[in-house]
């Protein structure tokens, strides 16, 4: 049989758990109990560390553009609003799916990596359970689901950050921040954001899960997968955002 | 190395393309090149490049040690009478840090050409109209905030993979821990000390100026 590459093999996996999840559907066979529980490690146990880090990065992004603004248009009043719909549309999603790759990618590789040279991948093949159906689809709509729930509460973060911090470093009223942000922002924004969540949602467990899924023997393998599933992941995380800017927001 | 240029070209396009977005509502395209590489050099450029160096980097280092910590490769260091500290952290803390220094810089630099390059390609911008506003808004204090924050990543990048690898104990289950200990934390802490810097420059700067 052909190789697949790094690029082919996740694709590969994504679109045989697309089948399997859908003919789980028909069937009336869904492991809501697994993607429960995928969900609450994926997405619980990451909000502190998420939250954390994107009020952080959106208390910056405020102070590096009021000091951009100041020199550019000689004033700083839109500034907060400004801040906050580059949060939305580049910063939130993107940060957001890089600490869920470096949580969450680590995880499913390592994971996967030790099922597979504890043979218990091929005891699930013994008892004729398809990996796909057994360990893609739950991990995947887990980490879906996670990513699209984490980026609209960073986004609420920033939100809140930015107007504290224009009402109380900047002195502008929260009622004066709204309207600037409504006319800056529109809903175009917002999906825009919740369209890159999505795929990278997608792309976290299913590149993380190739590398775990052909991981070499023995521990080095496992950690190797790892580190390449964080990596990769991340790599591709940038790239696919470039694409998506130039096809979103591209007239 | 090849995974921080291709960020690094990345990381300057899609920050000039979401600033030109910005910029033009105001009709104020013609200061995309200085905005976009000022934004990019001083903030957002060693973040995000740190941010994929993280991973990269810290997660191998840390597997690496934490395997060497739990397979008593350490002890039989500690057996020999020499100190593992000085024989195998030592020179890997310091070989990453520079390192991570040198490829942060590297990527910075090429965060200017993908700017460039999206720019003159699908934006529409001339590139010398690009090139000529980087002086006016990116400034030696940029550059040196963007050095700044280089190496206080590198140094962040070496410390926590060798400190958390070393610190490993238990089996092949708690180097998995560790690898992702790694990356949670060091990602958490470039976040934090890229805010502490521009805050810190910020207020020096609004002090002298008045």
């Amino acid at each position: 049989m052909r190789e697949w590459n790094q690029l082919e093999y996740p694709a590969l996996l994504f679109c045989s758990s697309f089948v399997g999840f859908v003919s789980s559907l028909t069937r009336r066979e869904i492991r809501g109990r697994e993607i429960i529980k995928q969900i609450y490690e994926c997405a619980v146990m990451s909000i502190p560390v998420i939250s954390f880090s994107l009020g952080i990065v959106s208390l910056m992004s405020v102070l590096e553009f009021s000091w951009h603004m100041r020199v550019v248009l000689r004033q700083d009043a839109l500034v907060p609003a400004f801040s906050l719909v580059l949060t939305i549309r580049e910063v939130a999603p993107v940060v957001t799916a890089m600490l869920l790759a470096s949580r969450v990618g680590a995880s499913i590789a390592a994971e996967i990596g030790v099922m597979k040279i504890t043979e218990q991948l091929d005891q699930l093949k013994l008892l004729a359970v398809s990996e796909v159906d057994y360990l893609l689809v739950p991990r995947w709509l887990g980490c879906l689901v996670a990513n699209v729930a984490l980026t609209l509460i960073s986004i609420g973060i920033a939100g809140v950050v930015t107007i504290f911090i224009g009402a109380r470093w900047m002195g502008y009223q929260p009622g004066e921040f709204y309207n600037s942000l409504l006319l800056f922002t529109t809903g175009y924004d917002l999906a825009g954001a919740l369209v890159k969540s999505l795929c990278f949602g997608t792309l976290i467990p299913f590149v993380s899960a190739g590398y775990g899924l052909r991981c070499a023997l023995g521990s080095q393998g496992v950690g190797e997968a790892a580190t390449q599933a964080v990596a990769r992941s991340s790599l591709l995380i940038i790239i696919i955002d470039l694409f998506i800017n130039s096809l979103w927001w591209m007239p | 190395m090849v995974t921080t240029c291709v960020a690094g070209l990345f990381v300057g396009a899609i920050l000039a393309i979401q600033i030109n977005l910005q910029l033009k509502d105001f009709g104020a395209q013609s200061f995309l090149g200085g905005l976009s590489t000022s934004t990019t050099i001083r903030n957002l450029g060693p973040v995000l490049i740190a941010f994929l160096l993280a991973g990269r980097v810290g997660a191998f280092s840390s597997a690496e040690l934490g395997t060497m910590a739990i397979t008593d490769q350490l002890n039989a260091i500690r057996c020999l009478g020499l100190n593992p500290l000085s024989v195998i952290i030592m020179p890997r803390l310091v070989a990453l840090t520079i390192s991570s220094f040198l490829l942060l810089v590297l990527g910075l630099g090429l965060t200017v050409f993908g700017g460039i390059i999206i720019s003159s390609v699908s934006l529409k911008v001339n590139p010398l109209q690009f090139i000529s506003h980087i002086p006016q808004f990116v400034s030696g204090v940029s550059i040196f905030i963007g050095v700044l924050k280089s190496f206080l990543f590198g140094i962040i990048i070496g410390t926590i993979s060798c400190f958390v690898g070393y610190q490993t104990t238990g089996g092949a289950e708690e180097v998995g821990k560790a690898v992702r200990r790694t990356a949670v934390v060091t990602l958490v802490s470039i976040i934090v000390t890229d805010f502490l810097v521009s805050f810190v420059v910020e207020s020096i700067s609004q002090l002298l100026m008045g």
